[in-house]
């Protein structure tokens, strides 16, 4: 394959190429599973939106106008979340702060915190832990749109204009969300982190 | 900037929120002032607590072979023309202008591309739903029951993709058989084996159609299964009977279709469970001279499914089916129809001249020519049928064709007796038979007639079964029921002879009266080796019965050396092998008769003088 940007995988995919989609998932598939375990908060969860959102790539890959692959991806990943937000609140199966758990596979016992970090001392572990719950809480608890932007941003190092690509907002827009969110966190999250990180 | 930063600022800041201007402002400020430095570094401290949420993820291996997977792995999805924006854009000013400089009417809505939710869009298609899978899929919904309606497919119509699907894209393009327009069982007894063959209008749509049929708790032959179109012959196809994986009991048929609208199908198989018998019921006049028949079928349906208004045929005698059932397996194509059609039979009973194999051939395929088959036309049938039905009975070589008339229900887990015949006053002999070998010290009774005109029979086989004998007893019409016994398959023209068990009314006493030695022969050295045995026996017959009765009487002698000496009341005498002989008597009711016999046997040396001539 000569010219091996997104939007030639993507002609590729539409002309059929196998390769081709599995290179696009390859390239943005660890991203993207990312962003759906920080907002779902549960790897499972996270697993079966990202199959949907590849799913509905395919879908609407003659849709796409070859700008920004990672945007219209998000775009689409972000839409599935929030349906699926909407559906958890119609149908609550856990409760947000369970959804935060072991979305990177660990747990958050002191038998976990023994097992997993080796070299730290169990009371720093748990220390840790609990700061790490405390952030998740945090994070939850902020409101959808500043919630995404902050992945987004924070996590995804994506640039406030491609959030705002992604969210079909202005960068202006992305900004306040951005703010707030960081200004909410700030009453929320302890002075001093970096100790225990 | 006079004073410290405020947090928000720092935030702001920190994050590269601030516009440029500000921006600039705070690298400035925080440039001259260490307390608003050390600010910034708790502000950024602070939030460093996100990291912790900021491990890596990665996709396994099978999660992106599913998604790819689930992309359809490689098959073309959609034709498309790529058109850069820039094109797209002058292509949407020309139209505009055109629709100002012609149509004049102020109309301005120019061709705009489709907006996607991210622009517009990369193909000129309409962002319609693309093939999911790599299957078509339609919008419509394919059923079954609705109205009858069939057109050949116009010649402008889309052309059936040549390359068959590998599997129904989803549930919607399945269907599953409809309920059976017409059914006919014929009942193999002697191999738990039925032939069913079934007619049902399918609703094909112009193109593939996955026809999916089950057989879970029933004894249907999943390898006999056949699927025949009965119409449009030339523009249905049946494809292939596909088993997916990992699903139980369940088959496919994949059918190419020509024609849109209903077709009537023909699907014939074998299954287990559904067996007939034929019993009898026998009713003796007064005197025992006469008996009235009356044959029965009784039809058990265990099969598992149930069979509404059937058509019910049944095998009489032993089809050797094993070279059949090879036969079909070998057969070219095993899912199609199991024999070619039987245009030379069409309308035809074969002769009993004619092959076995044909006759299964004409089990087979001799549907269409069953003018009771398609056409119901005897009126009422299943429940709530009142008249007797007939059972028309056909040679067929080596068997018998019995067809029940009109239509039977038989659910599953039931059975049903149906008449088979009645014959009147067959002219029967009420015979007693006394043999001590056989049956000890006791008489048997047996009912004895033919299976032929002159005893009101000879129409047919009569098929194994069981027989049950009454007689009239009084003037009341009364029934006394005398014995039961079964009997194996009767041929036309040969004798039946039914046991019907002991009799207690008839008795026979054989008594030993004398016994001696004669006729002595010596060796040299005066040892005895030859001898004659003189038994002398008087055997008494009695009937106690209102009518009378014929007896015969079977003694066994151990040798075939022997002679005898008969005196007495008896009718008649004969040998019935080398060392039994038989009497004969008539015995009038309530009395008595009595015969004696002198048997001589010779032993040793002194079986050089027997002569058969003297038994």
């Amino acid at each position: 394959m000569m010219d091996n940007s997104d939007k030639s995988l993507i002609l590729a995919h539409l002309d059929g190429e196998r390769a081709a989609f599995a290179e696009l998932v390859r390239r943005h598939g660890d991203g993207l599973l990312g962003y759906l375990c920080r907002t779902t908060g549960n790897r499972q969860n996270a697993e079966d939106l990202f199959q949907e959102t590849f799913r509905r790539v395919h879908e609407k890959a003659s849709t796409f106008n070859g700008s920004n692959f990672r945007s219209w991806l998000y775009a689409i990943a972000t839409n599935i979340v929030i349906n699926d937000w909407r559906r958890r609140k119609r149908h609550p199966e856990v409760s947000l702060d369970a959804m935060w758990q072991d979305w990177d596979g660990r747990g958050s016992g002191l038998d976990t915190i023994a097992a997993t970090d080796e070299g730290i001392e169990p009371s720093r572990a748990a220390q840790r832990e609990e700061l790490k719950t405390q952030v998740r809480s945090a994070v939850a608890s902020l409101p959808a749109k500043q919630r995404l932007t902050l992945i987004m941003a924070y996590y995804q190092q994506m640039s406030y204009s491609e959030i705002a690509t992604t969210l079909g907002c202005s960068s202006g827009a992305v900004k306040t969300h951005m703010f707030r969110a960081l200004k909410r966190l700030g009453r929320l999250l302890p002075d001093e982190a970096g100790g225990v990180s | 900037m006079s004073g410290h930063l405020i947090e928000d600022m720092l935030i702001k800041y920190a994050f590269d929120l601030a516009g440029e201007e500000e921006k600039c402002s705070l690298e400035a400020h925080l440039g001259d002032c260490e307390h608003c430095r050390g600010n910034l570094d708790r502000v950024r401290g602070k939030f460093r607590a996100l990291d912790l949420l900021a491990g890596d993820v990665a996709v396994s291996q099978e999660l992106t072979a599913k998604v790819v997977e689930q992309a359809g792995g490689g098959r073309k999805i959609r034709s498309r023309t790529w058109m850069p924006p820039v094109w797209m854009g002058v292509a949407a000013g020309v139209l505009v202008i055109a629709s100002v400089l012609v149509i004049n009417r102020g109309w301005r809505s120019a061709s705009r591309p489709e907006q996607s939710e991210n622009g517009p869009v990369l193909s000129r298609q309409p962002a319609s739903r693309p093939e999911v899978l790599g299957v078509p899929t339609r919008p419509e919904v394919y059923r079954f029951g609705g109205p009858a309606h069939l057109a050949a497919a116009a010649d402008t119509e889309k052309a059936i993709e040549e390359r068959p699907p590998f599997a129904p894209a989803s549930a919607i393009e399945l269907v599953v058989l409809p309920r059976r327009e017409n059914v006919q069982l014929t009942i193999y007894n002697s191999a738990d084996l039925t032939l069913v063959r079934e007619r049902r209008n399918l609703t094909l749509k112009r193109g593939w159609n996955w026809l999916q049929l089950m057989w879970a708790n029933t004894l249907i032959d999943p390898t006999s299964l056949s699927l025949e179109p009965k119409e449009h012959k030339g523009k249905i196809e049946v494809q292939q009977l596909v088993y997916p994986a990992r699903l139980k009991d369940i088959g496919r048929w994949l059918i190419r279709s020509e024609v849109e609208g209903q077709v009537p199908f023909e699907i014939t198989y074998f299954t287990s469970g559904l067996s007939w018998r034929a019993f009898y019921m026998g009713t003796l006049s007064a005197d025992e001279s006469t008996m009235r028949l009356e044959g029965y079928v009784r039809v058990d349906n265990y099969s598992g499914e149930e069979y509404e208004d059937a058509q019910t045929r049944l095998i009489v005698g032993r089809v050797n089916l094993l070279d059949e059932i090879a036969e079909l397996a070998r057969r070219q194509h095993p899912y199609g129809s199991p024999i070619p059609m039987p245009e030379v039979f069409d309308g035809e009973i074969m002769s009993e001249a004619e092959h076995a194999d044909e006759a299964l051939l004409f089990f087979a395929d001799g549907m269409d020519s069953d003018v009771d088959f398609a056409g119901g036309g005897y009126g009422a049938g299943g429940y709530g049928y009142v008249a007797i039905k007939e059972i028309e009975k056909e040679g067929l070589s080596e068997y018998f064709l019995y067809t029940i008339e009109g239509r039977e229900t038989i659910p599953n887990e039931w059975g049903k007796r149906l008449p088979s015949f009645e014959a009147e006053a067959i002219p029967v002999t009420n015979l007693y038979k006394y043999d001590e070998g056989r049956w000890g010290g006791e008489t048997v009774q047996f009912l004895s007639f033919a299976n032929d005109e002159e005893h009101k029979l000879g129409a047919t086989p009569l098929p194994d079964g069981s027989v049950q004998i009454y007689r009239r007893a009084g003037g009341g019409g009364g029934l006394a029921y005398t014995g039961g016994t079964e009997f194996k398959y009767i041929p036309v023209n040969e004798k039946v002879e039914l046991d019907l068990g002991p009799a207690r009314h008839v008795k026979v006493e054989p008594v030993l009266m004398d016994y001696g030695t004669a006729a002595h022969q010596f060796d040299g050295r005066g040892n005895i080796n030859g001898w004659d045995e003189l038994h002398t026996w008087k055997v008494t017959v009695t009937n106690t019965r209102d009518i009378a009765v014929k007896v015969e009487v079977f003694r066994d002698f151990g040798t075939q050396y022997w002679e005898m000496e008969r005196s007495g009341s008896f009718d008649a005498y004969e040998a019935e092998d080398m060392d039994t002989a038989k009497f004969t008597l008539g015995v009038p009711a309530r009395s008595k008769r009595e015969f004696s016999y002198v048997l001589r046997t010779y032993h040793g040396t002194r079986e050089g003088a027997w002569s058969k001539d003297r038994q």
